[in-house]
């Protein structure tokens, strides 16, 4: 019998700051991947990589306008993988992102159409984002009180929610009627009505650049949750009913009622980037999400439900989207969707890499396995 | 080489998991027809030897010989054309497969289809070993010495000639044992090589030709078992002389802390899995609990610690009724339970949390104010590894990389430092090695004599004789009788846990499990 060539041996526990390096070392790999890819089709990797890394920003007649758009697609984002990772920490399956934030943006919309002529205006975005919270946080809520109460599958019934929410928002898109006050009643084809202007996002303007208020409300949103997670006797409980439900049932937690309250807290703040999504936008769309619900899940993974790698992670993930999406504007051959392969290919190389930090492989004869 | 072959021998074998070696430099050898014990603490890496030789791990360095052949075991199905089989300790078995498919399903000369005669084949084949078994049997109906005779006769009919048993007799009991020693016996005489990892040393001398004993990692010696004691095994395993005696101090009772009465327990099933049970435990003492493994113990402690309804009856704590309490009440009246269960993790503790996480697990709500309060919980953790001398890192190590004992001396130490007045505890020293034992039982007696009830569920028959004070055995859920355990005798204790012997109504004037000085008055309350 012959050994194996290979055979996989555990390694010593790799420091942070290693670890770190390794990850560099994956989106790394993973854009030399990109690149090969590229120059089969006929692409300057190096030019591409450059375009697609300043965003188009550097040269632009309206540098300013690219990073308005750019915290547009990075909030979103930011908040739902923030969201969901409260929902992992709990071993809770949360892939309903996308049904959720539809609920969100949905409910914010009817408070904007029914409300936005008689409230002032920064009151008027408040009142969304917690219409949004509320409809979201409802939406993700039904599925955790069905956990609790009979034990149902919540991967399955948050990921067919989702496609309830599509569709339920896509008959207000389509069907034109009296009754039907999204529409905008001037246009002969049904289309989404722009939000009257106090529905609209605040911004703040700093010279020519118009600051997404959006973007300080998510950045506020990480600290609350970074210390909510870590410090707080609620980011206690999530921990132990992740790691053990048993136990803490054993400790006379009331584990149902931790559940419902994180899933609700969890699928709110997704609502709640809804919201603020299309308030951002100024209005409604048939299909508002740009599949955050289902990118978050990827975030949260990679950044192993790590606030601060959170972050990052979602930095990175828009800069690609975002990159790729100018980029492809000045080569034919590639478009947006270059991104998601992208996106794929560094899940797959921080993947492996995880895998590398913990195991080696040894060669045949492995002498140097013997320390 | 001497005047009979080895059946297998390994020489020099290493082997580390990242920076702990697990194994260094070991020499082992079996002959055909012979019995070899494999002995060692916790983590002295007995199972990571046996799985080189099963094929699930590879020796970093080293040979192994089988009928003196070099061979290089690279997979399980290596393992099994050496003709090596293992029973592991937790069963490999497909729950909703019948006997005969268990043993077909790894087959490799059976083929893809599912032949009829399979049960014929397989009866007959156990019939030949000796073996009783309904081939057409379902392993979810099974209990447990019938999976584990399965095992066996499916290592046997895959041509084994070198058998390996990871704690068997860790699941059963003294009856069952003794028929699996049987049956160890038979096939020795057939000139199989067998090698059985056990922590019980009456075992190790009763079955045993040789024992091989390793120490963190380490070959320490073979001896012949006719040469050798309890004592000299103990220190070799162990590297110092150690005190063989468990300790039953002698406290004064006070009145019942906890009575049971009439209580009857539904399992997650919906059978009864405990039976109109009456018993009481007072300060000062160590009540055991004997019974085969799934006899109602676990619903019994679920029930006490208030983790799961009752179908009726009474529980009386200090005269007040805890029935329908909270588990977060009953935690507050001091009735700690600690619960280890086969996995040893899953409840008690939150695995991937830090030891001082753990110790705020009980209590994380008492501080004011919304954050959890980690400075308390880190001092109780640095007292706690100090007093029971818990080898980890640091306080904020997860309690998942402990080795076993340690993790369990974890869970004691907090339910200890709660100062609680009843301890109900379930297998604490489940799997741990002499020295964590003694330490735990050692933990135990100081609370007895510090005026705890205490609640002892164990396996041992041996250590409950020496600790408790009075053992109460469970059969299918219903009190067999309480014994006084400085009066009984393991052969008894055995035959009431089977259900042949029944001691509950031996005095009739006085019934089982009812104190003299109850708290609870005549009248009774009435219950639907």
């Amino acid at each position: 019998m012959k050994s194996p060539l290979f055979h996989v041996v555990k390694r010593e526990q790799a420091s942070p700051a290693q670890q770190l390096m390794a990850y560099v070392a994956a989106v790394i790999l993973a854009l030399a991947v990109g690149a090969v890819l590229l120059s089969v089709q006929g692409v300057e990797p190096v030019t591409f990589y450059r375009q697609l890394i300043t965003m188009g920003i550097p040269g632009s007649r309206y540098p300013w306008r690219a990073v308005e758009n750019f915290i547009r697609l990075f909030v979103p984002l930011l908040i739902v993988s923030l969201a969901l990772s409260l929902a992992f920490k709990m071993r809770f399956w949360n892939i309903g992102g996308e049904g959720q934030f539809i609920m969100g943006a949905f409910w914010a919309a009817v408070a904007a159409m029914k409300l936005g002529e008689s409230l002032p205006k920064p009151l008027m975005v408040v009142v969304m984002a917690l219409c949004g919270a509320v409809g979201g946080g409802l939406y993700g809520v039904f599925v955790a009180a069905l956990k609790v109460k009979w034990g149902t599958n919540e991967t399955l019934l948050t990921l067919m929610l989702n496609y309830v929410a599509l569709y339920f928002l896509q008959f207000f898109a389509e069907t034109k009627g009296e009754w039907n006050f999204f529409l905008d009643r001037s246009s002969a084809r049904p289309r989404f009505a722009k939000f009257p202007e106090s529905a609209q996002m605040v911004t703040i303007p700093i010279g020519p650049f118009n600051l997404n208020l959006s973007l300080v409300a998510a950045l506020v949103l990480c600290v609350i949750l970074f210390v909510y997670l870590n410090y707080t006797k609620r980011g206690y409980e999530i921990a132990v009913v992740g790691d053990s439900p048993n136990t803490a049932r054993y400790a006379g937690m009331k584990v149902g009622k931790i559940v419902i309250r994180t899933i609700f807290l969890s699928a709110a703040l997704i609502g709640m980037a809804g919201a603020l999504h299309v308030s951002s936008a100024g209005v409604m769309s048939a299909s508002p999400t740009n599949d955050v619900g289902w990118t978050g899940v990827v975030v949260a993974w990679l950044a192993k439900l790590n606030t601060v790698g959170i972050v990052l992670a979602s930095l990175l993930i828009t800069v690609l989207q975002y990159g790729c999406q100018t980029a492809s504007t000045i080569y034919p051959s590639i478009d947006a969707n270059f991104a998601n392969l992208l996106q794929g290919v560094i899940l797959f190389t921080v993947l492996a890499v995880d895998f590398f930090t913990r195991f080696k492989l040894v060669r045949r004869g492995g002498k140097e396995a013997v320390k | 080489m001497g005047e009979q072959q080895y059946a297998i021998e390994m020489q020099g074998i290493c082997k580390n998991f990242g920076s702990v070696a697990a194994n260094k430099n070991i020499n082992l050898n079996v002959k055909p027809g012979e019995i070899l014990a494999l002995l060692g603490e916790n983590g002295s890496g007995k199972t990571t030897l046996m799985n080189m030789l099963s094929g699930i791990y590879k020796p970093d360095s080293g040979s192994i010989l089988v009928d003196g052949r070099e061979v290089a075991i690279n997979s399980p199905e290596d393992a099994k054309r050496l003709g090596i089989g293992m029973v592991h300790q937790h069963f490999k078995l497909v729950d909703v497969f019948s006997a005969a498919d268990n043993i077909w399903l790894g087959d490799d000369k059976s083929g893809p289809v599912l032949k009829k005669d399979r049960y014929g084949v397989i009866g007959e084949m156990a019939k030949r070993f000796g073996f009783e078994i309904d081939p057409r049997k379902k392993v979810y109906n099974m209990a447990v010495s019938e999976k584990q005779t399965l095992e066996i006769i499916k290592v046997l009919y895959y041509g084994a000639k070198i058998i390996i048993l990871d704690e068997p007799t860790a699941v059963l009991t003294v009856q069952e044992t003794a028929k699996l020693f049987d049956v160890l016996r038979r096939m020795k005489e057939e000139g199989h090589a067998i090698i059985i990892i056990t922590h019980k040393l009456n075992e190790v001398l009763e079955i045993s030709d040789r024992v091989a004993i390793l120490r963190k990692g380490e070959y320490v010696c073979t001896v012949d078992t006719p040469s050798t004691d309890e004592q000299k095994l103990t220190e070799y395993m162990v590297g110092r002389k150690v005190e063989l005696n468990i300790d039953r101090p002698l406290v004064e009772k006070t009145r019942p802390l906890l009575e049971i009465r009439e209580l009857t327990i539904r399992n997650d099933e919906g059978a009864v899995a405990i039976d109109k049970v009456n018993f009481y435990i007072r300060g000062g003492e160590i009540l055991g609990v004997a019974g085969i493994a799934g006899c109602g113990q676990k619903e019994l402690c679920e029930a006490i610690a208030g983790l799961r309804p009752i179908e009726s009856g009474m529980m009386i704590h200090k005269g007040d009724n805890i029935v329908g309490l909270s588990p977060r009440a009953i935690l507050d009246k001091g009735i700690s339970m600690s619960f280890i269960p086969e996995d040893r993790l899953g409840m008690g503790l939150a695995p991937s949390m830090s030891i001082t996480d753990n110790m705020l697990l009980k209590k994380y709500g008492q501080s004011s104010g919304p954050f959890v309060d980690r400075k308390t919980g880190r001092a109780e953790a640095e007292q706690v590894i100090q007093d029971l001398e818990i080898v980890t890192p640091s306080t904020e190590t997860p309690v998942r990389r402990l080795s076993g004992g340690n993790v369990q001396k974890v869970l004691l130490g907090r339910e200890i430092k709660a100062g609680p007045n009843v301890i109900v505890t379930a297998y604490p020293v489940r799997g741990l090695d002499i020295n964590s034992s003694y330490a735990i039982y050692d933990i135990l007696n100081r609370q007895k004599k510090d005026g705890v009830g205490i609640l002892f569920v164990g396996e041992d028959l041996d250590v409950m004789i020496d600790l408790c004070d009075k053992i109460m055995v469970l059969c299918h859920g219903k009190v067999m009788g309480v014994v006084h355990a400085h009066k009984t005798t393991k052969e008894e204790l055995g035959l009431m846990m089977t259900g042949a012997l029944d001691l509950s109504s031996k005095y009739e004037d006085k019934p089982a499990g009812i104190a003299k000085d109850s708290r609870i008055e005549n009248n009774e309350e009435v219950e639907e």
